[in-house]
């Protein structure tokens, strides 16, 4: 639904005169006028006020009984005491009531300094205590999960932790057991809380019950700085605020940034900090000596590096990662292109597309921002598992149907998480988009579809429900499609049938509609802006052409490029086809990489090796999918003597004879701005400490036009018939990283191979729940699961142990290990 | 002096639980007739009649009907038969023994509110009478009295007992929602009222077992007639509910505006011999107690307030003088807490305090001054709560406090003589403690 | 076990005493002792089952429970979806569905929540919290005859306590039977009475009591005579 307009209203609070919107809970109006409502339960973020706590009771007059200012909206010429006999009284009692069983423990607590029930109680409380009644005392800490602890005797029952999972992240497990003065917050039957968002509680929680375990007892308040950046994991890009202390981060907070996380995040973000402290992290240049990796010196490294590509001049492929910074990556093209003259250079993992198609994928006009997904009649999300590819995305897309009744559509190969929520769902065989979207097309357009559908091994029925869900439920459509969808070798007829699709539900493009792209990487969109694509140079510009992603594979195992550039990625862990990375890795004389961890290919493979920086050593900038340029800032010194990774880019252009006359961080950035046309007239002051959307700036019309003119669809490419055989599909788990494997609290999530069958055929091959299988030879234990579509087996990409990546061909046999 | 009965006339007839001597004594002929009216006179001819809400709050059940919105969205009408307030059993044997009445008045009100959906919300300790109703229900379905255009009236509504599982709360109309959603039962915040936005987020008209079955009686008999019935404000009959320390305990029909003496002492027999009243609830538990000087009071809504009570749901329970009132206090109390929602914390803390503070006073731990203590405690809880389920332990228990301090006072001094070493031990339900005071 | 019954005893010995002699000043401990038991959610006295409890880390986490692993027998799948046919919002069917799985499994076990869980698509963990929440759903393990003697107000007045406790020391080691206390079950007029799996019945005398047990434990009719149900109005207009 689109966002209502609210008017301004004007209310007098103790006296004073204040404006605020009309319908602004009173607690938050107060605040305008410079006055304070204490409260507990009350938070916007987790929908409707309950009005539990009473800690915000406040008079109003004309209603004789006192009122919860968090669940009054305000009106015109209401007037409002919270400073009365009557209101003081009722703010007393509520704090000596929460304090009953309180233990009172803050010496012992970790809230303690940062507690708003210790704050609440100096400022409202009566500052005595008439309970000489015993306190219930329990045992403490529980582990509620790996990650948290509940401290169950400070809990003050105000809901908000159970109200987070089961309003925000529906996942339903945390709840509230027994009543009255017996609840207390737990999971059913003794399981663990575990779930991708569940580190949001404690930082809800407004006592010490809710606790992280990894940073329990590590600091105190006054031991700590708090340092906003940006989270460069995914390409979620959420605003995060580390907890420093001693040069260590110890914590991560959430930065609330209403237009990109909604003040949550995932677990990943929220603990992965760890890795960056961990002993395994390279921190120091490495070299292949004979035949194995030792550090060596900045200088030794530097130079080997720069001798090996000087040696493969115009024979050097190099490929970004997603946690590459716009900065970094538009180093790295300068340095193959200029320095190195040659123009291999990719960051996308399959299917290059021309400039025309990516300027018609995100083009501004039709650029749909995130809180469109909120506000939207409807949102399709198309060929991408959210909680899995840009999971802060997912909590976005329920809060729209929770709050603001979005129709949600799905369209997958596997089954969704978001199923549930939607109106409407449809299944295709996976690798299948093009034509699953071709026949969504048709659908739309009231052609035919049988063909279309059966080529995508749709269910007709379940395409038109989808087609006939986003036609008929409003203007404001947001596709938010994923970029695999155009991975693959006919990614660009897949891409003008997304495009058509989107012109017929958006006609006249508009503000609150369009397209919504979740990347695969987290700065995917950054880095096409400054370059890093085959054929196109900075600034969406014609470039040299050059080989895609499989093309440096593919010439490489031909022993056609003897040097290899991996900025943040190794190709056998992050990349498809794995047998041709691994001939290519074998083949190359010269494989360089950045990298934070010695994942296989590093460790088989590379012959120099830079340390990748920790997120919170990093400065540079990244461009969140829908468009904002956002700052991530240097929270930590970096170890040792070691240096930024843009310097180690620079060095090498310079070492090899392009001195590119660069010193510091904002000197690179600058000459990103000038390269990139629309990026032009944004300082890294305007992008400050909530970014710019460029697409919302005046430059942004030096956007190159997209690929308007209508195009015809051709036949797509028809799912492969499994003949016994299953489908393949793959997914890549937010857990399935290198920071969740080394970083001791999230170890456990780390994924092991399973394969998910549907029931049916797993009772054809006489395969159990749990058992050992083989899907083509990569080994898996059986998962079934209700819904997965009868013929298909998916299984997790990124697992080292596992590769699915093994796998090339689209069927496979699953048999008994 | 007789009493007109309208809900209680020939109550024990055999058979009254079915359709067949339901309908013989003319049954759904109220409804027939209102189905024949256009749904505001319905509406007109129930606030005539002036009947107010029989299940404690004491509401005009026709300008509740009135707030319903008009429109087409789905609107349901919910009967509230949780019926738990302590004292209270009126509302059971009208399902027992005349359910049909009850069915009729639900889709006399649904006819008038344009509902379409309609739930009985029956206590799932009256398995007995949800299954009688269960029955009955099923016979009005499959006479066509129940379902699409109901005799072809153009008016289609569906009915379903739903049972409930053990809970105080849920006879409050918003714990009752929640609870009938499939939720823990909560009450939650009004504004919005269920009128506007109740069950699943419709419009709702939720009343009381007893008051819905009085609509057929007046749509029969006409609303203006009614009104004659009873007293100022206080129109019509009213099941009484007598019980505790009476001769003959059990419900009786009775004209509103009744001296209470005449209910206590003649109905219901007095209290045995030999003894004295010493004090009474009017209206259930929550109510706060009255004493033997109050019974000359005529027992109506108004009078009732006047004396600092209220008659709520018309259960009527007579404490005498063999009772000690620290007994009846934290009785009371313990029940509050056991049942409080927990939701809020006025509610959650001040019954568990007041019950350990009262376990305080009886083992003999407690000092005059802790009186003041549990005073002050009752009125931080009054009126900042969600619900008024915090008001309903507080209300009493601040009027005994008040009438009987003496009593109280002496207790105290007598508990701690016998207990002069403080062991709170002796009084405690709660976990083995450390002393805190003595 | 065995301390318990010994306070059982010695409660019910009290209570004896208090009804013989109430005129006498009788020690602290025994005067409240009437109350000491009740409201009896839990039979070990106060700790609320599931405070000191810590997450069981080997396990999953509970989530909605997948059919294709979670067997759940036929007539309880029929009869929840059937419920769930009733309501605009088929979650509303929770209480009831809880209700049946309670019937078939004889209290509300993690294994019945988990079927529950699975015919109606939400996760134990939503379950949990409503069970925990009403007094008829049990989540512990408890006798499959539920005996409730209320032992609120009305009923108090008329020797509720001691009804209660003289049910439960007629139990014996091995009887399926969950007597306990509960509230105001809306049947004052017959204090003090008890509901026998839904059956009311009262005013009951102590020395009824035993009758009453064997009755239960043989699973007859209990005191068919003292039923709720065969009673008439009291009214003394209401059958003119
Ligand atoms: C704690 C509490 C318990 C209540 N219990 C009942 C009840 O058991 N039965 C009932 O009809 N109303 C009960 N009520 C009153 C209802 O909230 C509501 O006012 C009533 O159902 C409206 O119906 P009426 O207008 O016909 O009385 C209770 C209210 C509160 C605050
Ligand atoms: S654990 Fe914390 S967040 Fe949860 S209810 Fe208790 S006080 Fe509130
Ligand atoms: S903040 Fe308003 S009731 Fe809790």
């Amino acid at each position: 639904m689109p966002r209502p307009d609210r008017k301004t209203i004007t209310f007098s609070i103790d006296g004073r005169e204040v404006e605020a919107p009309e319908g602004t809970m009173l607690v938050d109006a107060a605040k305008l006028g410079d006055v304070e409502i204490p409260v507990f339960c009350y938070e916007p973020k987790l929908g409707a006020p309950v009005g539990a706590c009473r800690m915000c009771l406040v008079e109003i007059e004309g209603i004789p009984k006192l009122q919860a200012g968090c669940a009054t909206p305000v009106k015109d010429g209401m007037v409002v005491h919270t400073q009365t006999d009557k209101v003081r009284a009722a703010q007393n009692s509520v704090v000596e009531f929460l304090l009953v069983n309180h233990p009172l423990d803050c010496p012992v607590c970790d809230k303690g300094g940062e507690c708003p029930l210790q704050d609440i109680t100096f400022g409202w409380g009566r500052g005595r205590s008439r309970v000489v009644e015993p306190k219930r005392h329990f045992e403490k800490p529980l582990a509620l999960s790996p990650l948290i602890a509940i401290d169950r005797e400070r809990c003050i029952l105000c809901y908000r932790c159970v109200r987070f999972s089961q309003e925000v992240s529906e996942d339903y497990q945390l709840v509230l057991q027994e009543r009255g003065s017996e609840s207390f917050v737990a999971t059913f039957d003794g399981h663990p809380y575990v779930a991708p968002f569940s580190g949001n509680i404690i930082e809800l929680c407004p006592v010490g019950a809710l606790t992280s375990q990894p940073y329990r007892f590590r600091a105190r308040p006054w031991d700590i700085e708090q340092s906003g950046s940006v989270c460069n994991l995914c390409p979620g890009q959420c605003n995060v605020s580390y907890t420093v202390r001693d040069d260590r981060v110890l914590r991560v907070l959430a930065r609330d940034h209403h237009e990109v996380d909604d003040g949550w995040l995932c677990d990943r973000g929220r603990f992965a900090y760890q890795a960056m402290h961990v002993d395994e992290r390279i921190t120091a240049p490495m070299v292949r000596d004979g035949g194995v990796l030792r550090e060596v010196t900045w200088e030794r490294a530097l130079e080997e590096a720069a001798k090996a590509l000087g040696r493969a001049k115009g024979a050097v492929g190099a490929i970004a990662g997603g946690s590459t910074t716009n900065e970094e990556g538009f180093l790295l093209q300068r340095l193959v292109r200029e320095t190195l003259g040659s123009p291999h250079v990719d960051s996308r993992a399959s299917g290059a597309l021309p400039i025309g198609l990516h300027a018609a994928l995100s083009a501004p006009a039709t650029q749909a921002t995130v809180p469109d997904v909120e506000f939207a009649h409807a949102v399709l999300v198309l060929d991408t598992e959210l909680v899995d590819d840009m999971p802060i995305l997912d909590l976005r897309v329920r809060k729209g149907v929770r709050r603001n009744r979005v129709k949600l559509a799905v369209a997958t190969s596997r089954p969704s998480s978001l199923d549930a929520n939607a109106k409407a769902v449809a299944r295709f065989a996976p690798g299948a988009g093009e034509a699953f979207v071709a026949a969504l097309e048709a659908a739309i357009a009231g052609s035919p579809i049988g063909e279309l559908a059966a080529a995508a091994g749709a269910e007709e029925d379940a395409v038109t429900a989808v087609a006939d869900l986003l036609r008929e439920a409003g203007e404001d459509v947001v596709i938010v499609w994923g970029e695999r969808l155009t991975h693959g070798p006919r990614a660009v007829q897949a891409a003008q049938a997304l495009l058509k699709v989107s012109s017929r539900l958006n006609p006249n493009p508009h503000p609150g509609a369009g397209l919504l792209e979740v990347p695969a990487g987290a700065n995917a969109r950054g880095l096409r802006e400054v370059g890093v694509l085959p054929g196109i140079g900075p600034g969406l510009t014609e470039a040299a052409p050059g080989l895609d992603t499989p093309g440096i594979a593919a010439a490489a195992a031909n022993g056609e490029l003897p040097a290899l550039y991996f900025l943040h990625t190794d190709p056998l862990r992050d990349l498809p086809d794995r047998a041709t990375w691994q001939r290519a890795l074998d083949r190359a004389s010269t494989v360089i990489a950045h990298g934070a961890f010695l994942t296989e290919g590093l460790r088989e493979f590379a012959t120099v090796v830079f340390p990748t920086e920790a997120p919170a050593a990093k400065e540079g900038t990244l461009t969140h999918t829908d468009g904002r340029l956002q700052r991530m800032r240097q929270a930590i010194g970096h170890p040792g003597d070691s240096r930024s990774e843009w310097q180690v880019l620079a060095e090498l252009s310079k070492r090899l004879g392009d001195d590119l006359q660069l010193f510091t961080a904002p000197m690179v950035y600058a000459q990103v701005v000038d390269s990139v046309p629309f990026y032009a007239g944004i300082s890294l002051d305007d992008i400050g400490g909530v970014g710019v959307r460029w697409p919302a700036r005046e430059a942004a019309s030096a956007w190159p036009a997209g690929e308007s003119a209508p195009v015809g669809l051709e036949a797509p490419a028809a799912a492969a018939s499994p003949n016994g055989k299953l489908r393949v599909g793959t997914f890549r788990s937010v857990w399935a990283a290198p920071e969740v494997e080394a970083s001791p609290a999230l170890k456990f999530l780390a994924p092991k191979q399973r394969a998910e069958l549907a029931p049916s055929d797993a009772a054809r091959l006489g395969i159990g729940h749990g058992e050992h299988v083989l899907v083509g030879g990569v080994p898996a234990v059986a998962h079934l699961r209700t819904g997965t579509p009868e013929g298909t087996v998916f299984l997790e990409e990124g697992i080292e142990a596992a590769p699915a990546a093994a796998i090339t061909d689209p069927l496979a046999e699953v048999t008994k290990a | 002096m007789s009493t007109p009965h309208l809900l209680f006339k020939d109550i024990d007839e055999p058979g009254l639980d079915t359709l067949d001597v339901y309908v013989k004594r003319g049954g759904y002929d109220n409804l027939k007739k209102a189905l024949t009216m256009p749904p505001e006179a319905v509406v007109e001819e129930l606030k005539a009649s002036g009947i107010r809400g029989r299940g404690g709050a004491g509401f005009q059940m026709g300008t509740k009907l009135s707030f319903l919105p008009k429109g087409t969205m789905d609107k349901y009408v919910v009967c509230n038969a949780d019926e738990s307030e302590p004292g209270t059993f009126k509302d059971r044997e009208l399902m027992q023994k005349i359910p049909h009445l009850l069915i009729e008045g639900i889709l006399i009100a649904g006819y008038a509110a344009q509902a379409t959906k309609s739930f009985i919300f029956i206590r799932g300790e009256y398995d007995q009478q949800a299954s009688i109703l269960e029955a009955a229900v099923a016979e009005a379905k499959a006479a066509g009295y129940i379902g699409e255009n109901i005799l072809g009236s153009g008016h289609s509504q569906d009915m379903w007992v739903h049972r409930g599982a053990g809970a105080y709360i849920c006879g409050e109309e918003t714990g009752l929602l929640d609870s009938l959603e499939g939720r823990r039962g909560n009450p939650r915040l009004k504004p919005p009222f269920p009128a506007n936005q109740g069950l699943y987020q419709g419009p709702t008209l939720i009343n009381n077992v007893e008051t819905l079955s009085t609509a057929p009686l007046i749509i029969g008999m006409g609303g203006a007639e009614y009104a004659k019935l009873g007293a100022e404000n206080s129109t019509g009959t009213k099941l009484v509910s007598v019980s505790g320390n009476v001769k003959n305990p059990g419900n009786f029909e009775i004209e509103l505006g009744m001296k209470s003496r005449d209910i206590i002492e003649g109905l219901a027999g007095g209290v045995p011999d030999g003894r004295q009243v010493k004090f009474w609830f009017p209206g259930g538990s929550s109510s706060p107690v009255l004493l033997p000087e109050d019974l000359d009071l005529t027992y109506d809504f108004d009078t009732m307030a006047k004396a600092g009570s209220m008659l709520g749901s018309g259960a009527i329970i007579v404490v005498d003088d063999s009772n000690k009132v620290v007994d009846v206090a934290l009785k009371l109390a313990k029940f509050y807490k056991h049942e409080s929602c927990g939701k809020c914390s006025p509610c959650r803390e001040g019954t568990n305090w007041t019950v350990k503070m009262l376990q305080r006073i009886d083992a003999g731990v407690a000092t005059p001054m802790d009186l003041d203590i549990l005073a002050s405690v009752q009125d931080q809880i009054m009126g900042n709560c969600l619900c008024v389920l915090g008001d309903a332990m507080a209300m009493p228990l601040s009027s005994m406090v008040k009438k009987f301090r003496e009593e109280f006072e002496e207790h105290i001094e007598l508990a701690r003589a016998r207990n002069p070493y403080g062991d709170e031990d002796a009084g405690q339900a709660e976990p083995p403690i450390e002393i805190a005071a003595a | 076990m065995a301390d318990e019954t010994k306070v059982i005893e010695q409660e019910r010995a009290l209570a004896g005493e208090i009804i013989a002699a109430p005129e006498q000043p009788v020690p602290i401990e025994q005067s409240i002792a009437a109350f000491k038991d009740e409201p009896p959610r839990y039979a070990d006295g106060s700790r609320v089952p599931g405070w000191d409890d810590a997450a069981d880390l080997t396990k999953d986490p509970a989530t909605i429970p997948d059919p294709a692993t979670t067997p759940v027998p036929d007539e309880l799948r029929a009869e929840i979806e059937d419920l769930m046919t009733r309501y605009p919002d088929p979650k509303s069917a929770s209480i009831p569905a809880l209700a049946a799985a309670q019937r078939l499994h004889g209290w509300c076990s993690p294994e019945a929540i988990t079927q529950v869980a699975c015919v109606m698509r939400l996760t134990p963990g939503y379950l949990i919290a409503v069970a925990s929440f009403y007094d008829m759903l049990d989540t512990k393990p408890v006798g499959r005859c539920r005996v409730y003697v209320c032992t609120n107000i009305s009923c108090s007045l008329n020797g509720a306590d001691e009804l209660l406790d003289a049910v439960k020391g007629e139990l014996r080691e091995g009887d399926d039977i969950h007597a306990r206390g509960f509230e105001c079950l809306g049947a004052c007029d017959i204090a003090p009475m008890a509901s026998v799996d839904g059956v009311y019945v009262g005013p009951i005398a102590l020395d009824e009591v035993p009758t009453l047990v064997e009755q239960i434990r043989k699973g007859e009719d209990p005191l068919p005579e003292k039923q709720l149900i065969k009673r008439r109005s009291v009214d003394p207009e209401a059958n003119a």
